[in-house]
């Protein structure tokens, strides 16, 4: 792959990080912390010259267990919770999406959410072609950061058995496959030349093969319409 | 098994991850904090053609795929060893042809190898991996910062955000980029496998630019990590760097990755 050039930061649409709804518990020890800053603030101000650097954020006293894994009721709580944000209302209305993966995520101080219990959600809204990177405050209930970009984040696991389906039913892919041979893996593919419709759409590529051997044939599927755009010969790839 | 491991005058986490593979936080060296996170986000491949006819007439390349390395491609268990001098961790992750290990490994002097090794043969030869690591290194905190490259006989100051290649210079120890922490004077260094055509990408922390789920960015923009790049400046700030090699198949496969890092300033050097 040729090395990318220097760019400058991609556009996105994002959204500051969102603040806790007034009147919550996250609000109030948001609150508590703002008084405590302000405070710290005033007292510098009075006593340390103004030319002073600041202190770098204390990273070293992080709490390990905020990296664990998320247990299947954090999960669930982080996808409700923002399946129920506003922002993202209608998507959730029309329902042609998947989550494509929900991590635990830690930010660092001196951030106000840093401390608190977070998950990343990563979803690619099939209706609207844009994926969704959202920080939950598991802490607070409430949606914390919120990307949305034309960005193509990785297939779900049921992304990539869709796509060895829809290749494998496919007649092109049947017609040319020899006995024992089966789908060994869905990658997760995109076309570099704008004629390749996987240039600008969700796509898979499904490789087929004998098991331990050298892999015969690649099928494209177009992830959006469920159906395979291009039957390539290993060889030819 | 703990994911805690206090070995080898180490003490880190570790978790497996969706796609990253094998992620390493909030790792000590002798008491100090070295890294926030490490991980490895993805592993590129893409195929050449055999290009006999005229270049002009040839159609175009088509573009790279990747799987994530992770609990879906998990072969067998992450596993704790400890070895002369040191402790590491491994896992071997396969999709299709592509089989891959990763390893981390700590040496009680200071040493830390995050490497990949790549076996397979691919869909044809004519193929080259690139794997992407991502480093967030917080020597004694996260501040405070800067990175150098040694470039025309001696380490120069990266001013702001980039992508850094290695050109074949390197210091007499083989290293070629390096993070400094101006509080301390401590550092972390890093050496390219010389057959990794490696480079680097150095930019500034920011919330909302953790590593991201795929390389792949929005239909004709720059993948990540080149997408990350901008100008902001990089001097006395917290940093994250990317070190991604370029390796082409060859019959000589297994190949093993990655750079070789080194810190100083964390008392006993050898």
């Amino acid at each position: 792959m040729a090395t990318p050039k220097r760019t400058g930061r991609q556009s996105r649409t994002t959204t500051p990080w969102k603040k806790a709804k007034p009147g919550t518990a996250a609000s109030a020890a948001t609150s508590r912390r703002r008084g405590a800053r302000a405070a710290v603030a005033k007292a510098r101000t009075a006593t340390a010259p103004a030319a002073e650097p600041a202190l770098p954020p204390d990273v070293t006293a992080s709490d390990p267990s905020l990296f664990a894994p998320l247990t299947p009721g954090e999960i669930a709580d982080a996808v409700r919770t923002l399946t129920e944000d506003r922002r993202v209302a209608a998507m959730a209305k029309v329902g042609r999406y998947r989550v494509i993966t929900t991590e635990p995520l830690v930010v660092k101080p001196p951030h106000w959410i840093t401390g608190h219990r977070l998950a990343r959600v990563v979803v690619y809204d099939y209706a609207a072609d844009r994926c969704v990177d959202a920080c939950v405050d598991l802490d607070a209930g409430v949606v914390a950061h919120l990307e949305v970009s034309k960005a193509q984040p990785m297939l779900s696991r049921d992304e990539e058995s869709e796509a060895i389906s829809v290749a494998t039913l496919d007649e092109r892919v049947r017609d040319k496959l020899t006995l024992g041979e089966t789908a060994l893996v869905a990658l997760h593919y995109w076309g570099l030349d704008a004629a390749d419709p996987a240039y600008a759409r969700r796509s898979a590529a499904v490789m087929f093969g004998q098991h331990g051997g050298h892999p015969s044939l690649v099928a494209i599927v177009d992830l959006i319409d469920n159906q395979v755009t291009a039957v390539v010969p290993a060889a030819q790839w | 098994m703990s994911n805690v491991i206090a070995d080898a005058n180490w003490k880190f986490h570790w978790r497996l991850t969706e796609s990253a593979g094998i992620m390493i936080y909030l790792a000590e060296y002798r008491g100090r904090r070295v890294l926030w996170d490490g991980s490895l986000p993805y592993v590129t491949v893409d195929h050449q053609r055999d290009v006999m006819e005229d270049e002009a007439q040839a159609p175009q390349a088509r573009g790279p795929w990747w799987v994530p390395l992770g609990t879906r491609t998990l072969a067998g268990n992450v596993r704790v060893q400890p070895f002369r001098g040191g402790v590491e961790l491994t896992a071997n992750f396969s999709a299709g042809p592509y089989h891959y290990m990763q390893m981390w490994r700590f040496h009680d002097d200071g040493r830390l190898c995050p490497w990949l090794t790549i076996h397979g043969s691919g869909l044809h030869d004519r193929h080259t991996y690139h794997p992407h690591w991502r480093f967030d290194f917080d020597l004694d905190g996260a501040g405070h910062d800067a990175v150098e490259a040694f470039t025309e006989g001696g380490w120069q100051r990266v001013e702001e955000e980039g992508w850094f290649p290695h050109t074949g210079e390197a210091d007499d120890n083989g290293f070629v980029w390096r993070q400094i922490d101006f509080a301390t004077g401590s550092s972390v260094l890093v050496r390219p496998h010389t057959w990794d055509d490696a480079e680097l990408f150095a930019v500034r922390y920011h919330d909302g630019e953790w590593a991201p789920f795929s390389p792949r960015n929005a239909v004709g923009t720059a993948p990540f990590p080149a997408a990350y790049v901008g100008r902001e400046p990089l001097e006395d700030q917290d940093v994250a760097l990317w070190y991604v090699a370029h390796v082409h198949y060859d019959q000589a496969f297994p190949y093993t990755a990655g750079p070789w890092i080194k810190l100083e300033g964390f008392g006993r050097d050898k």
